[in-house]
């Protein structure tokens, strides 16, 4: 089973299923075809009469479990009953379940699979579909994916040209420890400050940006004309922690430049790292934006904060009265994920408590993921307007990415307000992530086809994309409370796990992070990883 | 998502058992709805099974392997970290970092503010430089309308935004250590359409 070379796995047909598709080509398949409907949650039945229930031809019932239509006499049998069918007629082994539109081979007693069956399904979904939902829908599904990173080829030089700088600061190292581990010193409750930083500081991409002085003074016009510059104050702090100078380092004059470009959140206080994060690349995008995009020829900003940390979201909005589907797409440099609060254990359902304890919930990353492409249906008080049945109609809006950043940065939304008892508390369980993330499950293609029952299309042969493969490298945990609390960072540099808390820098077991209350994780693209990693 | 899955079958099962179980005592009338409800819980049932069926024969699952064993490491990540007797990395005390430094719990490195020019110890300077920069607390309060704000005025002109207030909750996630703020992700769907 050669799983590397398509998404899917080309199942093998059972022996009687070969046997049906030799006697019988596609006429069976075609048969039913006009007979299948699809309802707007993904779910494709056969319908065959309006007014008559149908009925299993041995036993009458209706409600036997599953119905079964034979694919060549096209009589019903229910579950009890298939194997009767099939003993009484020779050959027709093979039905389709009528709710699902799911082959089913009677003799092996056993769902099977055929992609010619699934693309005549599929055809006959997209043949319905409201005629707007065509175009963004379908052509995800048929599009052969020919993804490559477009910005692949131009990272590798500078990876390698970043390399040799690096190696040329060697000599004043104090010790064989990775060069870019240094301190920062806390100013005042800046640990917020210091733990995205250190992150920051050690983005592949970013990193080599800033040390092969894409950016530096001479180059940047806001600098030459006195304005500040929160790019130019990034690259300084870039040179300053790869220096080979071990002392801690005060990030002073980025603070200030930070202030005054974020004057909303300039004060001594303790703030949100992700709300730092935020304004630092939205800082750095406002000064290199308007230099670099003079000439938008592949469109969308090409700053270096854009270039590395922006991807593209998808949002669809179906109605579930006709299916219209309306989709648009919203760039962004992070996702914010809420935590999964359904939490199942084979033990807590046994105990008939399936509400999870607040004080030990616990999570994983990818169920946040799930919850997040989930489809989700939008209130009552949230109808939206569907265009095709010209009225407002309850949605489901399920999101999914479209585009996938070189740096992938996972926000976790630990803070939880609640307006009728007008508090905020932070919630403080544990979730779980895993150090390697493929993301291929939620890509928009993989949502669409999972939206249309992961029907395989013989004609569509996407290779499964390497960019969809990440690998964590930073992690900000947050410690304490609500009001009270502290950031520090977790680095992985050449597989070894840093601690990085404000001035201490020291090595820690890959456990201790496992284990840590994360709030921010970074990950990059594998690639990326392995060749910065390639010392 | 397999766990879930199995989860849900696992639930509707004993739904199931449960209305069924009380037939003998239950009116006709009850005995239909039971029925029924039986029913919907079958088809609801095979309905999961079907779906992860076809995922695990298409091999959609590919990385169930290495996601039970990641979960595997972190399971065993907590208990060893758990162990008092393991505690030697995990409280907070330091002794010399990985260069062989010591640092005092307040920076005491020494430098000429930017702003006023007078040399401040680096633990003090953020709240030397906010009262020197004239910020304070009066501007904290309406610190998110107009971090909102901020975010927002260049997603106007330009075609790419930083911040996208793509989530539909309406909680607010700000994890802060000093006082909160209140930020609230609008739900919006079409603030960028691609061509």
């Amino acid at each position: 089973m050669d799983t590397r070379n398509s998404v899917f796995a080309n199942p093998k047909p059972c022996q009687h299923l070969t046997d049906y598709k030799l006697r019988h080509g596609l006429s069976g398949y075609k048969s039913i075809q006009k007979w299948l409907k699809a309802n707007p949650y993904g779910k494709t039945s056969i319908k065959m009469c309006e007014t008559k229930i149908p009925r299993c031809l041995f036993c009458n019932g209706c409600h036997q479990g599953r119905l079964f239509l034979c694919l060549i006499c096209s009589s019903m049998s229910c579950s009890d009953h298939n194997l009767l069918h099939t003993q009484s007629e020779y050959g027709h082994d093979i039905a389709v379940d009528i709710e699902r539109s799911e082959l089913y081979c009677c003799l092996c007693s056993d769902q099977v699979y055929d992609p010619d069956f699934d693309k005549v399904v599929v055809s006959k979904n997209v043949m319905d579909m409201p005629s707007k939902t065509h175009d963004s829908v379908v052509d995800d599904l048929m599009r052969r994916s020919s993804k490559r990173r477009r910005l692949n080829s131009v990272v590798d030089l500078d990876l390698k040209r970043s390399k040799l700088l690096v190696s040329m600061r060697d000599r004043r190292a104090k010790s064989c420890y990775p060069l870019g581990l240094r301190g920062l010193n806390n100013l005042g409750s800046t640990c917020f400050m210091n733990s995205v930083l250190q992150a920051l500081l050690h983005a592949p991409p970013f990193w080599n940006y800033f040390l092969s002085e894409r950016h530096g003074p001479e180059t940047c016009k806001k600098r030459s004309s006195d304005q500040l510059c929160l790019a130019c104050d990034f690259g300084v702090i870039f040179s300053a922690v790869y220096s080979g100078n071990r002392t801690p380092y005060s990030p002073a004059q980025f603070l200030y430049s930070w202030w005054q470009h974020s004057a909303n959140l300039a004060s001594y206080e303790q703030q949100d790292a992700h709300e730092f994060f935020i304004s630092v690349l939205d800082g750095i995008h406002e000064r290199e934006g308007k230099e670099r995009n003079s000439n938008k020829d592949n469109g969308g900003c090409q700053c270096i904060a854009h270039r590395v940390f922006s991807g593209m979201l998808r949002s669809d909005v179906t109605c579930t009265a006709c299916g219209f589907t309306s989709t648009t797409y919203d760039p962004c440099v992070d996702i914010s994920l809420n935590m999964d609060t359904t939490n199942f254990s084979s033990v807590d359902v046994a105990n008939k408590s399936v509400r999870p304890n607040e004080d030990t919930g616990r999570s994983t990353l990818l169920a946040c993921l799930d919850l997040f492409t989930k489809p989700e249906r939008l209130g009552s008080d949230q109808k939206l307007y569907c265009q095709n049945c010209q009225e407002r109609r309850d949605s489901l809006k399920q999101m999914s990415i479209k585009r996938l950043p070189l740096v992938l940065s996972l926000h976790i939304k630990r803070f939880e307000h609640s307006s009728f008892r007008r508090s905020s508390r932070k919630i403080d369980w544990f979730l779980q992530f895993p150090f390697s993330l493929d993301m291929t499950p939620y890509l928009s293609p993989s949502i669409v086809r999972n939206r249309f029952g992961n029907r395989i299309f013989g004609f569509e042969s996407d290779e499964p994309d390497i960019s969809s493969e990440f690998e964590v490298f930073a992690v900000v945990t947050h410690s304490g409370m609500l009001d009270s609390g502290h950031y520090v960072t977790y680095l992985r540099l050449q597989d070894q796990w840093y601690k990085c808390d404000d001035a201490w820098i020291t090595e820690v077991d890959e456990r201790i992070v496992r284990a840590a209350q994360c709030y921010m994780i970074f990950y990059v693209q594998k690639m990326l990883y392995c060749k910065a990693n390639e010392d | 998502m397999m766990i879930v899955k199995i989860g849900v079958i696992v639930t509707g099962l004993c739904l199931k058992s449960m209305s069924v179980s009380d037939e003998d005592n239950m009116s006709p009338h009850m005995q239909l709805s039971s029925h029924f409800l039986g029913d919907l819980l079958d088809s609801i049932i095979v309905d999961v099974a079907s779906e992860c069926h076809r995922i695990a024969r298409l091999g959609l699952d590919r990385n169930l392997e290495e996601e039970e064993e990641e979960l595997r490491l972190s399971a065993q990540a907590r208990v060893t970290v758990a162990d008092p007797s393991n505690s030697g990395e995990t409280n907070g005390k330091y002794v010399v970092d990985i260069f062989g430094q010591t640092h005092p719990s307040v920076a005491n490195e020494v430098f000429d503010c930017m702003n006023c020019g007078r040399p401040i110890v680096a633990g003090r300077f953020a709240p030397h430089l906010e009262k020197c920069m004239g910020k304070g607390r009066k501007a904290r309060a309406k610190a998110t309308r107009s971090s909102m704000a901020t975010q927002n005025r260049y997603s106007r002109g330009s075609p790419v935004s930083a911040y996208s207030p793509y989530s539909n909750s309406t909680s607010t996630n700000r994890l802060s250590n000093g006082t909160y703020s209140h930020t609230v992700e609008e739900y919006s769907n079409g603030t960028y359409e691609e061509p």
